[in-house]
């Protein structure tokens, strides 16, 4: 008999007898439910209870599985930071990519970065979401349809075989190439083929600067231009703090130059025909027709060269140069030869080569060839060619001209998604996004920065290394190609390390690695290049100008709705493009903002919607390349869907118009500027604008007796600095005791509006580090866009000349806070270390905090924003909430990451160090204009700017008590004309 | 006879009633078959009403951004209608509560009907701040329950909690007032009825009414006690509902003349929605002998004083504005009156202080019509005041980044729509169904300015 076990003497007395009651009685199994009232209100009961929870949906249960074997160097919850090298534009700056579970979440400038030091542009911020793009390609494609590697392969090899038999032309089309090991890599690749050519080309290009290089130094290149040794910076038309080829690193030199505190201050000179960023910015612009540009360096050269200035513009710009000789810069964007040349003699005679302008360390920033591509597309359109590879560009869309490239027999394109050239590549080869891939870059020679995956690839896609390598028919992994290359051409080029793998692993490390730069030769050559020759008057009323935007560029990342929500830090318009014109201009056609015109010029014709452009030159009209592109197709819903809702693309089905058609290639350069005329269409189309009213003056018919403009923003004249009284210290009599005592810390941050260039980095980066929504174009054009942090700018003067301020604003963390009174449930209070708190799941949406907020900061989640794209969830920060509709957010001041760092020096044992807190938008300003700490640590760098005499509160008189400063606009010119330039 | 009595010695009921002959007058709507016209007037409210509830649903469904507003202009139509009908509710109040108090006899024929029409409206004011929430099904945390996280309370330094606080005060005791008085009648009406349903009703709410001295008596205290502790509600409701804008920051908002200002709006409009809703239940249940033109007149007579009383807050805001200094301050008030929505205020001060001057004229006093007209007109420019006073001092605010335009969508219109509706649905259910004149009270003032008793040599009429 087996052995048998009792649980208790009664049992052991009952024992052969079945136990009365079951042993696991009273579980739902066995609810009795019998025929009398009370079974039947117990079965009733578990019923209506069941249903309940089942149809609870708050927290579904998920699969979770812990670690078998814990990965060395994780801890769940901490986020681990890796060097890299952001690929959004060639720019190439500095990365700190943050992971978070073997994802990466954010993107941080890397402050040991030579270049970049530290800043992100908002292009670069948004790179991240690219990456969890579902639009991506999964897997090559062959002829339209899906396959594999191997498949791919093989049809290449086999193509690429026959064109070898036959010494059919091969040309590889790419845009800057700033790698050198791809460099290497295509070079490799081509060498196969008898008649084979490597073509660079850049949507914005630079041609003519290199051209001009070559003529006048004898080698093709793009000096490195330092704005941080320049007193005097003189801008024809170059746009270096919005989109000129590096503006991350221009912006930190330029901002460098302009510190009242340090007593050096810069003198900036724009001349440009329509209002850029870098515009905003300039302490004396100068607002001239395309066409004069080039006439006007010739006449500076000639001037300066003569030693007779003149007078004019001409003769002021040549004084202030000849005063600040080897300390100034004159830089120029026009794709003109002769005027680049002219622009290059006026460095030379002015000693800049060598001091603000290095032509012997240049660098790669844009490599890009304009006769070239020219070539390449009529020998596509003429049918020479036998294969076009194309990477890193999107030819068929940024090149007038582009569509030649379907005549090509086969076309292979390397890119990430379907874009205009991959729907007419016959092969497409998707290549990694660069936060997957091993790379590397040259930005500017001596400084080459390393690039490392940080995920595993998330789609079934090759490197382009790789793909190189297998064609040239010695495969080969991308990690070794890239160490190849570096073990033999660029460890070579340092002394410091001896041996080679410490040397890899420490600039896998650092991101990048200083080594000897790859020197030029330069001879001075014929610097005494001809006159361009003022340009025939054009048939047309109008100048159309091309330009690009800060925040979408040539269009690479029009699939990127952060970018496409950010509103343009001039026209504040977002999710279009459009045709600025001047506010004379306008009058004088009869259209306002909103009415649609038709753009006829270079033998193509445009619509699009008007916006008024002060500051513009009456002649032009200047749209925006980067949009109307395939890419933007997805957006037709991400949008709240309601009865009134209206969709983001625009009847094209695409955001906005592709405007690069209307460039040309003139002269073997390609041009942005042609003779064009403007009709109206009697059309309106409604533009998504995230600021309504521009100045910071009300209407002239509804000026009050105590005056038109508002102190918002406050500026002074560089000579006044002096004279500024000391800043306020808030109110002397109290009626009250103090609310809040702030005994331990008492965060703050100021704002330097002289360093803010508007560039929006901030915003982005705020938005991808607090999961912030995006509303899509109806939203905004409703005025209930999302950013946490926006940037007001704001026009005063005459509208045919402006000047231009930029006003970071965001939640303003006010000690009297008057949100903080009106709230009904306690959702807004305020912490013991001055920040005011948003709860989220305390908050029922009355929207009482939002009215009476006088900055307007707070942002209300009017539906439920789209949050369906998983793969897009993935960027979402773990560390903050995100938000349900009906609940109301803000800036909390990153208190996330102030939190994290508290909680790291607790565990540490030691005290919080000045700067050890970043916020996000802190972090990512290339201008270093934000500063946020501990206001009770007088050492501290808030503290110090907070006692700058050019600090000031926004609404001060409110006696609402912000804890974030202002420091004033300090514009570089003669006092006294601020009562002019008042709106 | 009538015209050449002194006025206080008019009768205040006219027809020579006799107390029998009050309870047919007022007891027969409720008995027979309802007529055309209160079937259409009543379809006509309820397919209003529907139409707003499918609104609401839908924006409680899918978000607030069904409505026009935005970060600038977070309050629009919805608070606008939630003062609205609160403000419209103060004059039920002030007739059954204050004029008791004051022994204005002539208040007897208004008074239920008034009071019916303050419940309704808090009613329909009542919706608006939940639905108003972005998360209305958690509309109960603006209560101060207890609760073991904490314990959390609400925040009572936010005038939407005192709101919470005074709408439910006013809405109970509203309520308690209003049904106390019916009590009589509701004892009349179930005499009167044969068994059934509505019957079993009328003895049900009718707590066992008996008629005898003693319930009379304590009636009349519990009556008194309660007219007592309403009168405050009058001036305190709306004030704290004014204290909504009064306390912030806001220019346009930030102004001390809001109470008393709010209140005199409060009982101007609901004056004129009495006279809206007296002078269309008169016509159609005959009741004209006991609502007669002497109390439209001395209801008109309220609406031009407090008419004036407006008048003077705006011209007081003005003043404040252009003696303060304050640019902000200003501009709001030039914007109010010359900027986007100067349409609107001038619609506003027509309605509000230039159509109630033709009430001047005693002629146009007597003139019902002319009354009717008026008393609708004061209503939309109340609405448009309030419109006004939300929309225009928030989209233009400090700064001029901020500054933003708005238009209400079709949900919003939609959903006023449907508060008319429903307030309209349920007045007309209580014509149908509740005696719309207070009978015992009438009764009370029968022999008021009359040479002798009612029904002392009169037959009792069939």
């Amino acid at each position: 008999m087996a052995k048998r076990y009792w649980k208790s003497l009664a049992e052991r007395e009952s024992a052969g007898q079945r136990s009365a009651a079951p042993e696991f009685a009273g579980t739902p199994l066995q609810v009795e439910a019998g025929r009398d009232r009370r079974g039947f209100l117990r079965a009733a009961g578990f019923t209506f209870a069941g249903a309940f929870l089942t149809a609870c949906r708050q927290a579904p249960v998920n699969k979770a599985a812990p670690y078998l074997v814990q990965p060395e160097g994780i801890t769940p919850g901490r986020a681990t930071y890796y060097a890299s090298t952001c690929a959004a534009c060639p720019a190439g700056c500095g990365l700190l990519v943050k992971t978070r579970d073997g994802r990466p979440i954010k993107l941080e400038g890397n402050p040991d970065h030579p270049l970049s030091r530290g800043g992100l542009c908002a292009v670069g911020q948004a790179l991240i979401l690219g990456l969890y793009d579902s639009l991506r390609l999964k897997q090559p494609q062959a002829r339209g349809k899906p396959a594999t590697w191997d498949e791919v392969d093989r049809a290449l090899a086999a193509e690429f075989e026959t064109i070898r038999k036959n010494g059919g032309a091969v040309r590889f089309l790419s845009g800057t190439v700033a790698s050198p090991t791809v460099r290497a890599a295509i070079a490799r690749f081509l060498a196969s083929f008898r008649e084979a050519k490597h073509v660079e080309y850049d949507a914005l290009s630079c041609s003519a600067i290199l051209d001009a290089h070559e003529q006048t130094h004898g080698a093709r290149l793009l000096p490195r231009y330092r704005f941080d040794r320049a007193e005097v910076i003189v801008s024809f038309d170059a746009d270096f703090l919005g989109t000129w080829i590096s503006p991350v690193e221009f912006t930190a030199g330029y901002s460098a130059g302009r510190r009242p505190e340090a007593g050096c201050f810069s003198w900036h000179a724009q001349i440009e025909p329509r209002m850029s960023l870098t515009g905003t910015k300039a302490d004396r612009r100068i607002i001239v027709a395309p066409g004069e540009i080039g006439p006007m360096l010739s006449e500076l050269a000639a001037g300066m060269e003569s030693g007779a200035p003149g007078g004019g513009v001409t003769g002021e710009l040549a004084k202030r140069l000849m005063d600040a000789r080897g300390r100034s810069l004159v830089i120029s964007g026009v794709q003109d030869v002769s005027a680049q040349a002219a622009c290059n003699r006026i460095n030379h005679l002015l000693g800049n080569y060598g001091a603000t302008l290095d032509v012997e360390h240049p660098c790669y920033q844009r490599t890009g060839n304009d006769r070239e591509v020219e070539n390449l597309l009529r020998d596509a359109a003429a049918g020479k060619l036998a294969a076009v590879i194309v990477w890193g560009a999107n030819p068929v869309y940024d090149l007038p001209g582009g569509e030649a490239l379907a005549r090509v027999p086969l076309v292979v394109s390397l890119g990430e998604r379907m874009d205009e050239t991959a729907a007419v590549a016959h092969y497409v080869c998707p290549d990694r996004h660069p936060l997957e891939s091993w790379g590397d870059a040259e930005p500017a020679s001596g400084v080459v920065g390393l690039r490392q995956p940080v995920i595993q690839p998330l789609g079934d896609t090759r490197p382009a290394l790789e793909s190189l390598a297998a064609w040239s028919g010695a495969p080969k992994p991308a990690y070794e190609t890239l160490r190849e290359q570096w073990r033999e051409q660029v460890f070579p080029r340092q002394s410091a390390e001896k041996d080679f793998e410490a040397f890899w692993e420490r600039s896998v490390q650092d991101g990048f690695a200083r080594v000897e730069p790859r020197g030029v030769k330069v001879q001075p050559r014929d610097l005494s290049a001809s006159a361009p020759d003022r340009e025939a008057s054009k048939a047309g009323d109008f100048d159309l100008v091309l330009y690009a935007k800060p925040g979408m560029l040539d269009g690479r990342h029009a699939y990127n709705p952060w970018l496409q929500e950010l509103p343009d830090p001039v026209s504040k318009v977002t999710w279009d493009n459009y045709a600025c014109l001047a506010p004379a201009t306008a009058q004088r056609l009869g259209v306002a903002q909103g009415d649609v015109v038709r753009i006829d010029a270079c033998g193509k014709s445009l619509e699009l919607p008007v916006v008024i452009q002060p500051g513009q030159h009456e002649r032009v009209v200047a749209v925006a390349l980067g949009y109307g592109a395939k890419c933007s197709e997805r957006f037709a819903k991400v949008r709240p869907l309601w009865l009134g809702g209206r969709s983001n693309v625009g009847a094209n089905g695409l955001v906005g118009v592709n405007a690069a058609p209307l460039a040309a290639f003139d002269g073997g350069l390609l041009r942005y500027h042609c003779a064009a005329a403007v009709a109206k269409t009697g059309k309106k189309h409604d533009l998504a604008c995230a600021q309504d009213h521009h100045t910071l003056s009300v209407p002239k018919k509804l000026a009050p007796s105590s005056g038109r403009t508002r102190p918002i923003v406050q500026e002074v004249a560089l000579e006044e600095i002096g004279k500024l009284p000391p800043p306020s210290r808030g109110p002397h009599l109290e009626l009250w005791p103090p609310d809040h005592p702030y005994t331990g810390r008492r965060w703050a941050m100021t704002v330097d509006l002289t360093a803010c260039t508007g560039c929006s980095a901030c915003v982005i980066a705020c938005q991808v580090e607090n999961n912030v929504p995006v509303a899509g174009k109806d939203e905004v054009r409703r005025s209930r866009e999302m950013h946490w942090m926006r940037i007001d700018r704001y026009y005063s003067g005459p509208p045919e000349a402006p000047e231009v301020a930029h006003q970071p604003m965001f939640c303003q963390q006010c000690e009297h806070a008057p949100c903080e009174t009106v709230c009904p449930v306690l959702a807004t209070v305020h912490s013991e270390e001055g920040l005011n708190q948003q709860v989220y799941n305390r908050c029922v949406g009355t929207r009482y905090c939002a009215n009476n907020c006088p900055y307007k900061a707070r942002r209300f989640n009017w539906f439920e924003y789209a949050r369906e794209d998983k793969l897009a969830n993935m960027v979402l920060n773990p560390d903050v909430t995100v938000r349900s509709r009906g609940v109301m957010e803000k800036c909390t001041f990153c208190v996330q990451r102030i939190q994290e760092a508290k909680i790291e020096a607790k565990r540490e044992g030691r005290r919080l160090k000045d700067g050890e807190i970043q916020t996000a938008c802190q972090q990512s300003c290339p201008a270093q204009a934000i500063v946020f700490g501990d206001l009770n640590d007088p050492k501290s760098r808030v503290s110090l700017l907070m006692r700058s005499k050019r600090r000031y509160r926004v609404l001060e008189e409110t006696n609402v008590r912000p804890s974030a400063g202002y420091l004033k606009l300090v514009r570089n010119r003669p006092a006294g004309k601020e009562d002019e330039h008042r709106g | 006879m009538a015209d050449t009595l002194p006025v206080l010695a008019q009768p205040l009921i006219a027809g020579d009633k006799s107390l029998a002959r009050v309870t047919e007058d007022v007891c027969r709507p409720m008995e027979r078959r309802p007529g055309a016209l209160w079937w259409l007037a009543f379809l006509a409210a309820a397919s209003l009403l529907a139409v707003g509830v499918a609104a609401s649903g839908y924006q409680i469904a899918t978000g607030i951004g069904t409505w026009g507003l935005n970060n600038t202009v977070g309050w629009a139509f919805d608070i606008t209608n939630f003062v609205f009908w609160i403000g419209i509710g103060h004059a039920g109040t002030l007739i059954s509560a204050i004029l008791f108090l004051l022994r204005q006899r002539w208040r007897t024929s208004v008074n239920r009907s008034a009071e019916a029409m303050t419940l309704f409206a808090v009613i329909c004011a009542g919706i608006f701040p939940v639905i108003h929430m972005g998360r209305p099904w958690l509309a109960y945390w603006i209560f101060p329950y207890p609760n073991f996280r904490g314990p959390l309370w609400i925040n009572f330094r936010s005038p939407l909690a005192w709101d919470a606080f005074a709408i439910s005060t006013y809405f109970i005791i509203s309520l308690t007032f209003w049904y106390i008085g019916l009590i009589p009648d509701l004892a009349t009406a179930r005499d009167r009825w044969k068994p059934g349903l509505r019957r079993k009703l009328f003895e049900i709410f009718s707590l066992g009414w008996d008629g005898s001295y003693r319930t009379w008596h304590r009636y009349e205290m519990v009556y008194l006690l309660l007219a007592g502790l309403a009168t405050p509600l009058v001036v305190s409701v709306h004030t704290i509902v004014s204290w909504d804008f009064a306390t912030s920051v806001i220019p346009g908002w930030h102004a001390t003349i809001f109470p008393p200002y709010f209140v005199a709006g409060a009982i101007f409009s609901g004056m004129a929605m009495v006279l809206t809703l007296v002078i269309v239940a008169r016509k159609v249940m005959n009741l004209e002998d006991y609502i007669t033109v002497r109390h439209i007149e001395t209801m008109s007579k309220l609406v031009i004083a407090t008419s004036g009383m407006v008048a003077l807050a705006y011209a007081t805001e003005f003043f404040t504005a252009q003696y303060s200094g304050n640019h902000y301050e200003q501009f709001a008030f030039l914007n109010r009156a010359l900027g986007p929505f100067a349409w609107a205020y001038w619609i506003m001060t027509a309605c509000n202080v230039a159509v109630p001057q033709l009430l001047w004229f005693r002629k146009i006093r007597a003139n019902v019509a002319v009354v009717f007209l008026i008393s609708i007109l004061v209503n939309v420019g109340m609405w448009f005041e309030r419109f006004v006073i939300i929309v225009t001092s928030l989209h233009r605010d400090y700064l001029p980044s901020n500054w933003a335009n708005y238009r209400p969508t079709n949900i919003e219109i939609a959903t006023l729509a449907g508060s008319f509706g429903l307030f309209f649905t349920l007045f007309l259910l209580f014509c149908r169904f509740l005696p719309v004149i207070a009978i015992g009270e009438v009764k009370g003032v029968l022999s008021y300015g009359r040479s002798h008793a009612p029904g002392s040599d009169r037959k009792v009429a069939a």
